[in-house]
């Protein structure tokens, strides 16, 4: 195992917790601080990334003598995406938004989020999994009841399923139970700790019947937030870093299951769409039933599939976060929460904010020309030979959920303004820069897709040497 | 890399450029002046025009079938790769021809048309976007490739049909015409999928992949379900009426001319496969057949110019359906040629159609004479009455697919939503309010302030 050249991701998750400790201390600086800390975490990540480019198939340690923290080409894309997604949405929310409590505890979900990416140690990556979820359960993000106990399941399950590991590691005579990389091929803890391991996955992504708390998160929590929290795509992490090396051939075996849940999920959610009219539900349906296609990909077991659930994260995470910052934006500019019974025609207002809209819920529904193209076209290639089900279906939902969406943003944007509105402005220079950046990077990736593809390949075949 | 395989990736790459060229300063807070717009969609398609006919020229001149341009893959992963390559052969080079002709010649007349409009800008972005995709479908060399252009071409159409965006039924129809596209882009992209699956790529740069006759059939089935929901054949042509709320350079280009034809040009690529199947052969005889004659009632009812010419359009398009099931290759081209360049004339003479009458009834002193008997006077008349009431409600095609489609699935999103309940003392959740907000909204319906 090489070393990074410095300890970078003890650095990127340093960074963001000192800012953190500086927002929740001083108000008016709080954005200040959110942009310096998830500015530095973006810095560290991106030399992370250069650093396991240039030694290909390589898992490098950080140069100090714990060990806790390692990268490698699964992790160090999570790495950089997840602190742009972060240093994007300081940066363009509304000042109502960039609170104290909320920046700092934004910054808390970035620096646990990292952890959990970065984590060589079991203990390190359970705890980074409960302490992104505490600002949801008790903090200051809180919701209805749902989204509590959805969380501490997965919480819970997570804890207990690694409490088995470790112990079934130390009965082995493992001098390292903790450590991830010890794990490979073991199946330590049994079926016991791959159930709940499985429980975990299953809550924490929103996997049907467990799917309705990220529906009730987004609509009575704080949107950005949520958003990030939802993005984190830490079941998944899970799924491909400690599941799949501890039980491959176990996981080989219930896959199918998983899978055709995932597939149940993504059908479920983008019927529920169809008929729902408030905006921040559907677009929760819309993240949960694309994020369900993942899981799909990440199962079936071959490299163009898994890479496509690779590039899909990737797409889920940017365009989502597009979708829900001008939501977002809009909510705070009219003074209310929208539904879609009435066409409100607010792109006479906001026209670049509506394209914004559209272009990032095109890309994630896979519209030739993004990103989202590219990876659905990998899904269901992918899935040819293990879940020929998945390519005929995925289509279908993913037909839904293009209907949905056009159907929000013409009810939102289009038709007739009602009344006269003063002073709404369009999309802030801020905003408008963070916004472009995103349409930017959808569209050149996807018509120019091979070096991402590339980059998750990668991975992706690190992944599936597994089996 | 030959000139005439850099002209060919001129021809398709040059509107793109031009659309992600204009869409990105505007984007960025610029918007182009009209003149400019206008000299550069001149500029652009003569260009590609004289292009298209090197192109055709070089291709007779050489006795060549076809130019290919193979642009690598587009990415790869272990065994699968996505290549890009485009084909110029006898069946695209005239529909090349035709798009770059006919987008030149709307660029061209909607300077006029939608001078001063507020959305002139937005139409011609969208008219580029529009061109590059039915380039795209026209010179792909995979239907995997063509899935791209499809796309684009109906994001495009849908978003044109809204064009004035104000209005309410505009965007409703949009709406309509995008549930219609999405759905049967299902049967393209399954198709595609089906053809690696079965014969392990879907390119037909060296010939249409090989499928024995039952893998045929299906693909060749859901080959036809995106090309009647493209073309607006029947039990999808509810979808055109809607379509006609757009600017009348758009209805003329989209669907007198080029998008409503790209379903036929998909048959007409992949006719090798329909004709290894004659269960594939026989539903597109009977589904050209039946949309001929539902165009043909239904377009005798219409009371306004577009409509009555876009069903006039199906008519045809449903003949020209039967030839492509029969394996007639020449005439269908010609036919959709013919047809294409007729249909624009129409749907660009419409509005000042009526007009014209009015000056030739005051020439010719009073009202003109009645043009002669129909046909359908034959009938009796209960039968007239009732194919005059079905061919008003449009063959009850949309109520069929409202009865039969929509209201169940919404039933089903209702009933899952009421799962979905299960636990919460109420369905209406606490929302992050926003304090002392400029509320100007919140006294209208569908006000949801928690």
């Amino acid at each position: 195992m090489a070393d990074l050249s410095f300890p970078l991701i003890t650095a990127a998750v340093g960074l963001p917790l000192i800012a953190a400790a500086v927002a929740f201390s001083n108000d008016s600086r709080a954005r200040l601080a959110g942009i310096i800390g998830a500015a530095g975490a973006t810095l560290c990540s991106a030399k992370i990334l250069l650093e396991v480019n240039a030694a290909p198939g390589l898992r490098l340690a950080e140069p100090w003598a714990f060990g806790l923290f390692t990268a490698d080409s699964l992790n160090a894309t999570f790495l950089l995406l997840y602190s742009l997604l972060t240093l994007g949405i300081v940066i363009l929310a509304p000042r109502r938004d960039t609170s104290a409590r909320i920046t700092g505890a934004t910054l808390l979900v970035l620096a646990a989020t990292l952890s959990a990416y970065g984590a060589d140690n079991l203990i390190v990556l359970g705890a980074a999994w409960v302490l992104s979820a505490v600002p949801f359960i008790v903090g200051p993000f809180t919701g209805t009841w749902r989204p509590r106990a959805g969380l501490a399941a997965s919480c819970l399950a997570l804890v207990a399923a690694i409490g088995i590991i470790a112990q079934s590691a130390q009965t082995a005579g493992d001098l390292e139970p903790f450590s991830l990389s010890s794990l490979q091929g073991h199946n330590y803890g049994g079926s016991a700790a791959f159930a709940l391991l499985l429980i975990a996955i299953v809550f924490r992504k929103g996997i049907f019947p467990a799917h309705a708390w990220i529906e009730d998160a987004a609509e009575a929590g704080p949107v950005l937030p949520v958003c990030l929290f939802i993005n984190g795509h830490l079941g998944g992490f899970l799924l491909a870093r400690v599941v799949i090396p501890d039980f491959p051939l176990v996981s080989l075996g219930a896959f199918p299951i998983l899978s055709d849940l995932a597939l149940l999920t993504a059908l479920y959610a983008a019927i529920r769409a169809v008929a729902e009219t408030r905006a921040r539900r559907i677009l929760a349906l819309l993240v949960l039933s694309q994020s369900a296609c993942i899981l799909a990909g990440l199962e079936s077991a071959t490299q163009e599939g898994i890479t496509g659930a690779l590039v899909h994260i990737i797409v889920v995470s940017v365009a989502t976060t597009g979708l829900f910052s001008v939501l977002r934006l809009m909510e705070v500019r009219f003074g209310r929460t929208f539904t879609a019974d009435h066409y409100l025609g607010l792109g006479e207002y906001t026209p670049r904010l509506a394209v914004f809209f559209v272009v990032c819920g095109l890309a994630l529904v896979g519209l030739p020309g993004t990103l989202g193209f590219c990876s659905e076209d990998l899904l269901i290639h992918g899935t040819l030979s293990s879940h020929p089900q998945i390519g005929l279906l995925l289509p279908v939902a993913t037909a839904m959920n293009a209907v949905s969406l056009f159907r929000l943003f013409s009810k939102l944007f289009l038709g007739k303004p009602r009344g006269s509105i003063q002073g709404i402005t369009d999309a802030l220079p801020r905003e408008r820069w963070v916004l472009a950046s995103i349409v930017v990077f959808i569209v050149a990736a996807g018509l120019m897709p091979s070096q991402i593809v590339t980059l998750r390949t990668n991975a992706a075949q690190a992944i599936s040497r597994l089996w | 890399m030959t000139i005439s395989q850099m002209l060919l990736l001129a021809v398709v790459g040059a509107p793109g450029a031009v659309f992600a060229l204009f869409s990105l300063l505007w984007l960025l807070g610029w918007t182009p002046p009209e003149r400019l717009l206008t000299r550069v969609t001149s500029v652009v398609y003569l260009l590609a025009t004289a292009a298209v006919g090197w192109l055709a020229w070089s291709l007779h001149a050489s006795g060549q079938t076809a130019i290919a341009v193979s642009l690598g893959d587009w990415f790869v992963v272990h065994e699968y790769t996505f290549p890009l390559a485009l084909l110029a052969d006898h069946l695209s080079l005239p529909f090349l021809a035709l798009t770059v002709i006919l987008v030149g010649l709307i660029g061209h007349f909607s300077a006029t048309y939608l001078h001063r409009d507020p959305g002139f800008e937005r139409f011609y972005i969208l008219l580029h976007l529009f061109a590059f995709g039915a380039l795209v479908i026209f010179s792909a060399g995979s239907f995997d490739l063509v899935i791209v252009g499809w796309e684009m071409v109906g994001i495009t159409s849908v978003l044109l049909i809204s064009f004035f965006k104000t209005r309410q039924g505009p965007v409703q129809g949009a709406l309509h015409v995008f549930v219609v596209y999405r759905a049967c882009d299902i049967g393209i992209i399954t198709a595609a999928y089906l053809m690696h699956h079965f014969a392990h790529t879907s390119s037909f740069v060296d010939g249409m992949p090989h499928l024995t006759s039952g893998d045929a059939t299906i693909v060749g089935l859901f080959l036809l379900l995106s090309a009647a929901g493209k073309s607006a054949q029947v039990p999808f042509s509810g979808w055109l009426p809607n379509a006609m709320e757009g600017p009348t350079p758009s209805s003329a280009i989209f669907y007198g001319a080029i998008s409503i034809h790209a379903g036929a040009y998909l048959l007409l690529r992949s006719q090798s496969i329909l004709l290894e199947s004659t269960t594939a052969s026989v539903a597109v005889i009977i589904i050209g057949t039946l949309t001929a004659i539902h165009g043909t009632f239904v377009g005798r009812t219409c009371a306004d110019a577009k409509t009555s010419l876009a069903y006039a359009a199906l008519a045809q398009l449903g003949v020209v359906f039967v030839e492509i099931g029969l394996g007639l290759t020449w005439l269908p081209v010609l036919h959709i040629l013919g047809h294409a360049m007729v249909r624009t004339l129409q749907f660009l003479r419409a509005p000042s159609m009526l007009h014209d009458y009015h000056q030739v009834h005051a020439a010719a002193g009073g009202h003109l004479g009645k043009t002669g008997q129909h046909y359908d006077s034959y009938l009796p008349e209960p039968v007239r009455i009732w194919l005059y009431r079905m061919a008003m409600d449009r063959g009850h095609l949309d109520t069929i697919l409202e009865n039969g489609f929509i209201q169940p699935l919404l039933q089903l999103s209702k009933g899952l939503a009421r799962l979905d309940r299960i636990g919460l003392s109420s369905d209406k959740t606490t929302v992050d309010k926003p304090p002392n907000l400029p509320v100007v909204l919140r006294a209208e319906e569908g006000v949801s302030n928690g």
